[in-house]
């Protein structure tokens, strides 16, 4: 679904990926782990091009992401993968119902009552349908961040990606959101999560990369990764985070 | 001397209110409101334009854009002035009047300096915002439309109003080129009347003074409230939220 092949990333002098190769499969979900600093955002803002990419390709159902392209084409190919940020991001001046409802019906042209509908499924979803009225700033973070990703779902995406979603939360708040993305796992969703959550790595993902300055040393499946890491670096990392 | 202005407001209210009207072109306060008024109404739709014509990465817009900004920024307003009344008669081959002039003047004045208060607005956005309208699909174009813009010019109102204020004391240099405004009636008054100078341009002045305090205050007003509801989480968000919907907010 999707492929990074020998993608390298620069600001300036200074590579931020390099020559990252690795692939997620449709229904997978991957969880991206490593240091600060190690590319992990990076590598996550690249699929849906909001990083570009110096080499390299990365693919999205077969298409490649950073080819020449229309914008139009680039904005429809933005539609289909939904994306959650760390700072929520939510659009401030509309109604937690406004927010959901916008994409839908000024880029996917759904009509106001149909997307009012899905709207309010997903709120009910996220269990948020009682503040459908509410303003961004009248939530919790945690509340504020269920209501991006039922924003990024009303756009129906067949792949969600998470950019450390959790990491600017109240510890009590985290798990809320957590319990979301989970069943959104438990759904066969397609996910890609960087993620500093440990735990919820072991539990949910099928398939955990492990990066270090820009480069992705170990991939693998959660069990192996988290009781038998083979790359030093991994090794040093899961034991400063007491995981092991 | 107290008595004497009055006496000069109850003899001549009328022509500091309308001017000449209807027997000449419509002047004084009225003229002087709808200058303003208009000039900043036509200013601000092209501010936006020049606004996002200095954030686009093509130079064909930016520059033109940057260069209209530098050059009005660098030059007095009367200069700019005197430039449109001698330059548009040119170019239209018939003469203008100075009503129009001056309002075409204040519209590329006003138009630089309120894009400057735009663009400073839609920068001071967290760059989030427009990530997260790109990520949803959004065009650049309908980012700034539904996202970006409604925030930025909603956070921008007190500004805007100030260059209100600020315009209805520049419609004054209309009198160089004898636009029938307030200035205008008061001199046309100390021309007739001779021996009270101080009086009308003191009345004239506490006119000024009356109408550019209030503005100031109903800015303020709108800052602070702005400013409460950016920090509110208890207050209730929604009402003036709500009326800062995009139609309502391009009517300022």
């Amino acid at each position: 679904m999707i492929q990074f092949s020998h993608v390298n990333k620069f600001y300036g002098s200074y590579q931020a990926l390099v020559d990252v190769n690795a692939t997620v499969n449709k229904g997978e979900v991957v969880v991206v782990c490593g240091p600060s600093g190690s590319g992990k955002s990076t590598l996550i803002r690249t699929v849906n091009r909001l990083e570009p990419i110096q080499s390299g390709q990365v693919l999205f159902d077969g298409q490649n992401v950073h080819a020449d392209l229309k914008s139009a084409e680039l904005n429809r190919l933005r539609a289909r993968i939904g994306f959650v940020f760390q700072s929520f991001n939510l659009f401030p001046h509309l109604s937690v119902l406004e927010n959901i409802m916008l994409s839908p019906v000024r880029v996917n042209a759904v009509k106001r009552g149909e997307a009012s509908q899905t709207a309010m499924r997903l709120l009910d979803r996220v269990g948020l349908a009682h503040k459908a009225k509410a303003y961004p700033a009248q939530l919790s973070g945690g509340q504020q961040q269920r209501v991006a990703i039922a924003r990024a779902l009303a756009m129906e995406p067949p792949v969600m990606l998470f950019d450390e979603p959790t990491s600017s939360l109240d510890p009590e708040m985290v798990g809320e959101v957590l319990a979301v993305i989970r069943s959104l796992a438990a759904d066969g969703m397609t996910m890609m999560c960087v993620t500093h959550e440990m735990n919820f790595a072991r539990d949910v993902a099928d398939c955990v990369w492990f990066m270090d300055a820009g480069k992705i040393l170990e991939i693998g499946a959660p069990a192996d990764f988290f009781s038998n890491p083979q790359h030093p670096r991994a090794q040093r990392f899961l034991s400063d985070l007491h995981v092991r | 001397m107290l008595s004497n202005m009055i006496t000069i407001i109850e003899d001549n209210w009328l022509l500091l209110l309308i001017g000449q009207y209807p027997n000449g072109p419509l002047g004084g306060i009225s003229s002087t409101l709808i200058l303003s008024v208009l000039g900043i109404v036509l200013a601000f739709p092209l501010s936006v334009l020049i606004a996002l014509a200095r954030l686009s990465h093509w130079k064909v817009l930016n520059w033109p854009a940057t260069a209209l900004v530098y050059i009005v920024r660098g030059v007095p307003l009367l200069m700019l002035i005197l430039w449109v009344y001698f330059l548009v008669p040119l170019l239209i081959g018939d003469s203008v009047p100075g009503f129009v002039t001056m309002l075409c003047t204040l519209v590329i004045y006003e138009g630089a300096f309120l894009s400057e208060i735009v663009r400073g607005g839609i920068v001071a956005l967290p760059a989030g915002q427009m990530d997260a309208a790109r990520a949803l699909g959004h065009s650049h174009f309908g980012a700034m439309r539904y996202v970006i813009l409604p925030q930025a010019l909603y956070n921008m109102m007190p500004s805007i109003l100030s260059q209100f204020v600020s315009t209805i004391k520049e419609t004054t240099l209309g009198y160089v080129i004898n636009v029938p405004e307030l200035t205008f009636a008061a001199s046309q008054l100390n021309n007739r009347l001779l021996t009270k100078p101080f009086e009308i341009f003191a009345i004239l002045a506490i006119v000024y003074f009356v109408v550019c305090w209030s503005l100031s205050e109903l800015a303020n007003r709108l800052e602070k409230r702005i400013d409460k509801q950016r920090q509110g989480d208890d207050q209730p968000a929604a009402g003036p939220l709500e009326h800062a919907s995009p139609q309502t907010r391009g009517a300022t």
